[in-house]
């Protein structure tokens, strides 16, 4: 990674040829153009030549005893994506030219060739090793850009909002009897708009650490009922949680689930924080996590405002968020869902919602037991 | 009436210091700030304070963890409280640290901007507890 290597490897070919005539006229053809040539009179000893030197180009005929064209394209593709292959074949039918390239070879040089034409298909060769190489050194790049920006940015956005916000807290809290109603409330209103910005940064920070799959880790395993009654115990600190009852209720002897604690955390508690934030004084909000076969079933219950039909569909959509009269005073990021789903997704679990409008909502999040061989089971078929 | 306690901060955001100064102050803490490591580090073994404030990302993003890690090696200064204060995460992320991370020796971790009432209240504790009954600053655990 970072910088490039300048060395003779990046100037040289590989030939793979039976034919002394070829080897020897290859050779003399590109070292005349500055290339450092290498050749093999069989598969085995170039292959293995290959593995030290990583050449960028390499040449090789299709029909030859021992190991043929083919399947040293074969080996050398699992040793070197990169490698740009050159097949030379004597019976130039498209057949045995259009096999090679299904099996990864760039390009192909039918017997007999001019010196002229060695020389145009391997610089066109080198060409596209170079380019190859450049989108790859820039797609690192910009992994690198992406990772350096979501941590230190995102860190320098939240510092002074912090600063601003924190100079407020204390302001109200060490003034609050001096000041006039009319500056505790622009104060609180500018605490309140503060905090939804932080908020704002915080879910995007998190968005962008799943996106990069930076997040979850799915070798992780966590008891995810005691994390239900930490963040249960938490949300029942805050001042605002005060007119409601929360409770949870955990199966006792409850196998871990799938999934490291900070991004189960965050799951369990972005849906006890809509619950809360949806509710009504007096209301409840409920906690419970069970066991069904392989699956842990995590359920989040409210008895709050509910979702209207309508916004149903659009629950786990970025930045979308209801607005009725009853919600449009809730502050909200709109990216907690998408958060949670895509935790749930990256966990290879699923998540629900069953919801009445004026009665309440419950989440319900199924995640894989940690202990079961959930590859089998839960992975993407693999193969044709 | 008893000696003030007294709080170190050690914080590069002259704000948030002040912030924070006022609040301690207020209620009666004696408070003395350091705007980098180093000079965190001479003054607590200078003042030794009865508890430490300590934000985690200074100018040398992570300077604070190593602040910490030096704290603890100087014997005076090892069973000082220390609350590790960030802006890293936000208050309603849940800040939770492995309770046996024992590579991040504080008493408490709190996300910034700090709710003034819960930091008095920690710090009323944290002051006021004898070494051996706080949470072990050992293996950074947090008190829940």
């Amino acid at each position: 990674m970072g910088a490039i290597p300048v060395s003779a490897r990046e100037n040289t070919v590989f030939v793979i040829d039976d034919d002394a005539i070829i080897r020897l006229s290859c050779e003399q053809i590109l070292r005349k153009s500055g290339y450092t040539v290498e050749t093999f009179a069989n598969g085995h000893v170039g292959i293995e030549r290959l593995k030290e030197v990583r050449p960028p180009l390499l040449v090789v005929d299709i029909k030859m005893p021992e190991l043929d064209g083919f399947e040293v394209i074969k080996i050398v593709r699992k040793i070197d994506p990169e490698v740009v292959i050159v097949v030379i074949t004597g019976y130039a039918t498209i057949e045995t030219a259009v096999d090679a390239m299904k099996m990864g070879a760039y390009d192909f040089l039918p017997k007999p060739f001019t010196p002229g034409e060695l020389r145009m298909i391997i610089e066109r060769g080198f060409e596209r090793w170079r380019l190859a190489r450049e989108t790859q050194l820039l797609r690192q790049q910009k992994e690198e850009v992406e990772r350096k920006f979501v941590t230190l940015v995102s860190h320098q956005l939240k510092a002074p909002l912090a600063a601003v916000k924190q100079y407020l807290d204390v302001l109200l809290f060490t003034g609050n009897a001096q000041l006039p109603a009319e500056a505790v409330e622009w104060i609180s209103r500018s605490q309140a708009r503060i905090s939804e910005m932080l908020g704002l940064i915080q879910d995007w920070l998190m968005l962008a650490k799943l996106d990069r799959g930076a997040l979850c880790d799915r070798n992780a395993s966590s008891d995810i009922g005691k994390i239900a009654e930490t963040v249960v115990h938490e949300y029942r600190q805050l001042p605002s949680v005060a007119p409601l009852t929360l409770t949870s209720e955990i199966e006792p002897g409850l196998a871990q689930a799938r999934g490291d604690a900070v991004s189960l955390s965050m799951l369990v508690g972005n849906l006890v924080s809509n619950a809360v934030k949806y509710n009504r004084p007096g209301g409840e909000v409920k906690v419970s996590a069970g066991s069904d076969g392989g699956w842990i079933t995590l359920k989040v219950s409210d008895t709050g405002i509910g979702i209207p039909d309508s916004f149903r569909p659009h629950l786990f959509e970025e930045f979308y968020r209801s607005k009725t009269p009853e919600t449009q005073n809730i502050p909200g990021t709109g990216l907690g869902l998408v958060i949670c789903k895509k935790i749930v997704d990256e966990l290879g679990g699923s998540i629900g919602v069953e919801s009445k409008e004026g009665a309440g909502t419950v989440f319900t999040v199924r995640l894989p037991k940690a202990d079961v061989a959930g590859e089998v089971e839960l992975a993407e078929p693999v193969g044709k | 009436m008893s000696e003030p306690k007294s709080v170190l901060i050690i914080d590069d955001d002259s704000d948030f210091v002040k912030a924070i100064q006022t609040l301690l102050e207020s209620s009666g803490y004696k408070v003395r700030s350091a705007s980098n490591g180093r000079d965190g580090i001479q003054l607590a073994k200078n003042v030794q304070p009865d508890l430490m404030l300590l934000d985690v990302m200074m100018s040398e993003r992570t300077e604070g963890f190593f602040v910490l890690q030096e704290i603890r090696r100087i014997h005076a200064l090892h069973q000082t409280p220390v609350i590790v204060l960030s802006s890293i995460y936000s208050e309603d992320t849940v800040f939770r640290v492995d309770p046996q991370a024992g590579w991040l020796p504080a008493n408490l971790f709190l996300a910034k901007p700090v709710d003034p009432t819960r930091l008095l209240s920690e710090v009323k504790r944290l002051t006021s507890e004898p070494a051996d009954q706080r949470s072990s600053p050992a293996v950074g655990r947090e008190k829940l």
